[in-house]
């Protein structure tokens, strides 16, 4: 029956997968037996009229495919209310955040009205974007609970915060320190991570979002950050940047829960990198001056004096990472050796 | 629809849904494909939608408590699906927790209506 051919046809066209043939021609092995019964009922063949309007009572051949479809939304139930949780607190922080930016913005700027509409109107933007983030993530993790439900379960079981009354005993017991990273921790790791980066690269352009006020006056001294900081400024951009893929892999893969002494190990690794880098500084100079011809004469001690601090505030700086690694790694030989899991 | 027939609905079909299951899992311990086991639960008073069955057999085939095979009958290639080995002694625990679910639910109407 051409009807009917052309009704399994568009189901066809909307399955997806290796299995779509079967489907179909099961599909039809079923929907024939059915048109089979109701022609010896009536007598006779259906009119193409019938045929229609039984084929309608299936539902849309669209509906019909999305019922074979192992997965139909992004969020399920279980994790949506931890989703929501995330979401509401992520775009509560990013709008205070953003509110703060904005108003010393406006305090560091010639205030006026077009510069406050502005800052409304980048807002929803903003959380648009923190929103689309935090969908994603969630988005990846239901996508890895849907291929592995039994590896998912018991993580999110304590995807949640322990309740107030265990907590309190947990603290009691001393075991608070042994507790596993949660779910929303994680997420709220990826999302911070994301705005932090984001706060990272706008810096190079509006320098006042880390120094405040500051840069104003920065702009306006004679001294200027060596060349060198710009290197260093992007080894701490890749750093986090790396960081933030991690946190991602091991959302998207259910491995939040882990102790992660390697990733702290690792990250501390290479944050050496960018602080290598000033300590290694051409002649050491990590502060210069915008107009050596007009101030030499009369900063240049100064100038020596603050490069040489700086390099020992460097030094201290890598010793001080130098031994938190050896120091995870210690921990982490000593975990392993006594079987615990990473 | 008004909306008490409309959350009617809605409240009957959430009720259905578990009970789909169970009544599919019974139905077959005899094998059937898809058609006949439509018609058979119809004829027991349990009406499937189409686009409701057969996708939930496939589902319920990935989830390992059905096995089905592609067979000739009457000139037409059909899928027969039966309950599994490892689907029998799940159907046995839901057939448990529907008796007991059920006896709470009448304990529970009669306390009521002994009040």
């Amino acid at each position: 029956m051409e009807a009917l051919e052309r009704y399994l046809e568009a189901v066809g066209r909307h399955l997806r997968g290796g299995r779509r043939e079967d489907i179909v021609a099961e599909l039809r092995a079923n929907l024939e037996a059915q048109l089979d019964d109701k022609q010896a009922e009536l007598g006779r063949p259906l009119t193409t009229k019938e045929a229609e309007d039984w084929l309608k009572q299936l539902g849309a051949p669209l509906q019909m495919a999305a019922r074979y479809q192992a997965q139909r939304y992004l969020i399920g139930p279980e994790m949506f209310p931890i989703y929501w949780l995330v979401m509401e607190r992520a775009l509560g922080w990013a709008a205070a955040i953003y509110a703060i930016v904005s108003l010393v913005l406006l305090a560091t700027e010639t205030p006026n009205a077009q510069s406050v509409v502005d800052a409304l109107v980048r807002l929803p933007g903003v959380l648009l974007w923190v929103a689309a983030w935090v969908t994603l993530i969630f988005a990846l993790i239901e996508y890895g609970a849907a291929r592995d439900p039994q590896k998912w379960q018991g993580m999110l079981e304590h995807a949640a915060c322990f309740p107030k009354a265990e907590f309190t005993a947990r603290q009691r017991s001393g075991l608070h320190g042994k507790r596993k990273r949660t779910l929303a921790h994680a997420v709220a790791e990826a999302v911070f991570g994301f705005l932090f980066l984001v706060w990272l690269l706008l810096i190079p352009q509006h320098p006042w979002l880390m120094m405040g006020p500051g840069a104003a006056v920065w702009k306006a001294s004679p001294f200027a950050l060596a060349p060198v900081w710009m290197t260093f400024y992007w080894w701490v951009v890749a750093a986090h940047a790396l960081q933030l893929v991690w946190v991602c892999v091991e959302l998207a893969r259910g491995t939040w829960q882990k102790k992660h002494g390697l990733r702290h190990a690792v990250v501390k690794a290479i944050e050496l990198i960018p602080i290598n880098v000033l300590l290694y500084a051409p002649g050491q100079v990590l502060l210069v001056l915008r107009d050596p011809a007009r101030d030499g004469a009369r900063l240049g001690a100064t100038l020596s004096g603050w490069n040489e601090g700086l390099h020992k505030a460097v030094l201290v700086i890598a010793i001080l990472v130098a031994a938190q690694i050896v120091w995870t790694l210690v921990n982490l030989v000593w975990r392993r050796g006594r079987g615990e899991a990473e | 629809m008004t909306l008490m027939e409309n959350l009617f609905e809605n409240l009957r079909l959430e009720l259905r849904r578990g009970c789909l299951t169970l009544a599919v899992l019974l139905q077959l311990r005899e094998e059937h494909y898809g058609y006949t086991l439509r018609k058979a639960l119809a004829a027991r008073g349990m009406e499937i939608d189409e686009n409701t069955l057969y996708p939930l057999l496939r589902r319920l085939e990935a989830q390992g408590l059905l096995t089905s095979e592609w067979r000739e009958e009457e000139k037409r290639n059909k899928r027969f699906y039966r309950l599994s080995a490892e689907g029998a002694p799940v159907l046995e625990l839901l057939l448990a927790e529907w008796q007991s679910l059920n006896a709470a639910i009448e304990t529970i109407r009669q306390q009521g209506k002994g009040e």
